[in-house]
């Protein structure tokens, strides 16, 4: 990672992934016992039972309105009944840590769930979503040694089945940017960006079946039917309308991608949030141009991710045919008329954008050492040559696989990485701070440090709270206004020197809240 | 909430993948060199072939 100074982008992202989880030596596993086992061996790492569930509320609708019910309440409602059964706890079956690094990690319908610390600098993000990576390899191995069988952890959204996890990333935005701005503005970009923020997938889905043969460059895209909606277990959106902003409700937005895929290469998770971040950033000033509106958005999401012949040609609403490359290439030039690049990550992103566009309209295959559906790809085809195989091959998606595996020893990316054939961003040693160290310029410091320091006085964890208590009372650390810039400074300040909880309620002058 | 002209246009069908990525007149096949493609080759024959069609999930998110 960069030791010189990070400059803050003036959002926050972060990414939560749930990851796939299997035992090598039976395939009928229970993954609910196991998921719980699994996270509960990051104890070390972390404080349980400290997340405050009744200010989470995932029925807000961005439009305005409270959704009645979501359909995915009937499957969640499912799940929890037969979790019931079981000789858990609700709190034994979440499992929910709160990290020494600022991150959470929990059981969310079975999977195990890293979300990142929030992040005001990409380089700190990838290095915290790498941190979870290696979190969970060590839960597998700790849970394998327990439980005397082979844990498998895979970082994909798939089973190949028809049942699909998600890899969400999340921008704090300023509210003031028009609703309707940001679905016209952000539904071409997020359909067409799959070019280079894919992580690839042989064979294609619909709900509850999966089919061999064919591959693809999206993971997800077999499984959006919407344009925009509110769930995302069941007829999943392009755009989500999710409104839980976990900070100032009047000031902020937190914009809720589902579509993307989980990315083990560090360069595709940083041009995928990176590219995002720019045109949300440009969406504060101006509306994207009409010309860039998709005839038919659904249609192109899945021809994009299909097409054999790396084309990706689409339909425009105004007439006429362009190509995902060149359209995110009229993006990119969009966006420098708005933001100022004259800022070290922003301006990386945006000539990495550009040269990774320039490179799949010449030789897509020159990126097999940053993107990960072209390595997966690459991988697969010398595999098929090797193995004389056709591409409807079931061996070929059992590699496909293994490519996900989190277990450095075995994984195919990982194995690709190793023989120094994947480029990186980051070192071992960032990914080791980033395991033990919440990134130091976001909120997440102080609920980083919270957790290193205080644990024992602490009564609850929100992302923009934290409760403890003091001296027999209840007090709130609100982190709603913990920007840099803003309040964050004083707060890091504060924690950094504090001997006891009893030194930041006095030098944040905080009231107790009454018992 | 979405423009008009973004309104999903009547049924076409939407391809299956391709018998292959990359065959036919699109992108050459891959004209690179293959340092340690014996080393990868060595780890990805070690994988069960039917790896995938025994890994069942439940659907998250």
């Amino acid at each position: 990672m960069e030791k010189k100074r990070l400059v803050p982008w003036s959002v926050y992202f972060g990414l939560e992934t749930e990851f796939g989880i299997s035992v090598l030596e039976n395939a009928d596993i229970d993954v609910v016992e196991e998921s719980i086992h699994l996270v509960r061996s990051a104890s070390q790492l972390g404080s349980p039972n400290l997340w405050d569930y009744t200010k989470e509320d995932p029925h807000q609708d961005a439009r305005g309105f409270r959704a009645k019910e979501l359909r995915q309440d009937a499957d969640e409602a499912n799940f929890f009944s037969q979790d019931r059964q079981r000789p858990y706890s609700f709190e034994e079956i979440k499992s929910d840590f709160v990290l020494r690094n600022g991150a959470r990690l929990y059981n969310d319908h079975t999977h195990p769930e890293y979300s990142t610390a929030e992040c005001s600098t990409l380089i700190e993000l990838i290095a915290q979503d790498k941190a979870g990576e290696r979190i969970l390899e060590e839960c597998a191995k700790a849970s394998s040694k327990k439980r005397r069988h082979t844990v498998c952890m895979y970082k994909n959204n798939t089973d190949f089945a028809g049942h699909s996890y998600g890899c969400h990333e999340n921008y704090l935005i300023p509210r003031l940017i028009p609703w309707d701005r940001l679905v016209e503005g952000m539904l071409p970009f997020l359909i067409t960006r799959q070019i280079y923020a894919g992580a690839g997938k042989l064979g294609w889905e619909r709900e509850d079946h999966g089919m061999l043969g064919g591959y693809q460059i999206s993971q997800r895209a077999d499984f959006f039917t919407e344009l925009v909606g509110i769930d995302t277990m069941n007829r999943r959106p392009i755009i989500n309308t999710r409104d839980e902003p976990h900070a100032n409700p009047k000031l902020y937005r937190r914009f809720h991608v589902i579509l993307g895929d989980a990315n083990l290469s560090e360069f595709s998770t940083w041009l995928k949030v990176g590219t995002t971040a720019l045109v949300l950033e440009a969406l504060q000033y101006e509306r994207i141009p009409k010309r860039f509106f998709l005839a038919d958005p659904l249609y192109a999401h899945r021809s994009i991710s299909r097409d054999p012949k790396f084309r990706w040609e689409i339909e425009l609403a105004q007439g006429g045919r362009t190509t995902a490359i060149e359209l995110q290439n009229e993006y990119a030039d969009w966006v420098a008329r708005y933001v100022d690049l004259d800022h070290p990550e922003k301006e990386k992103v945006w000539k990495a954008w550009k040269e990774t566009l320039r490179t799949l309209s010449s030789n897509p295959y020159e990126l097999k050492d940053r993107l990960d559906w072209m390595a997966k790809f690459w991988l697969l085809q010398t595999f098929r040559e090797d193995q004389n195989l056709s591409w409807d091959d079931p061996w070929l998606q059992s590699l496909d696989l293994e490519y996900h595996l989190v277990d450095r020893s075995r994984g195919l990316f990982y194995a690709l990485e190793s023989a120094g054939d994947i480029i990186r961003l980051t070192t071992d040693e960032d990914i080791f701070q980033a395991i033990q160290q919440p990134p130091s310029s976001s909120r997440a410091f102080v609920r980083g440090k919270c957790i290193q320091r205080f644990s024992k006085d602490l009564i609850n964890v929100q992302w923009d709270y934290i409760a403890f208590r003091f001296n027999g009372q209840t007090y709130r650390l609100d982190l709603a206004s913990a920007f840099p810039g803003v309040d964050l400074e004083v707060y890091c300040e504060v924690i950094d020197n504090a001997k006891s909880v009893g030194d930041i309620v006095k030098n944040l002058n905080l009231k107790p809240m009454g018992n | 909430m979405l423009m008009p002209e973004q309104g999903q246009k009547n049924k076409q069908m939407i391809p299956t993948p391709g018998p292959g990525g990359g065959s036919g007149p699109g992108p050459q096949a891959p004209q690179v060199e293959k340092p340690n493609t014996e080393e990868i080759l060595k780890r990805m024959r070690k994988v069960d072939p039917d790896q995938a069609r025994r890994y069942r999930q439940r659907t998250g998110e």
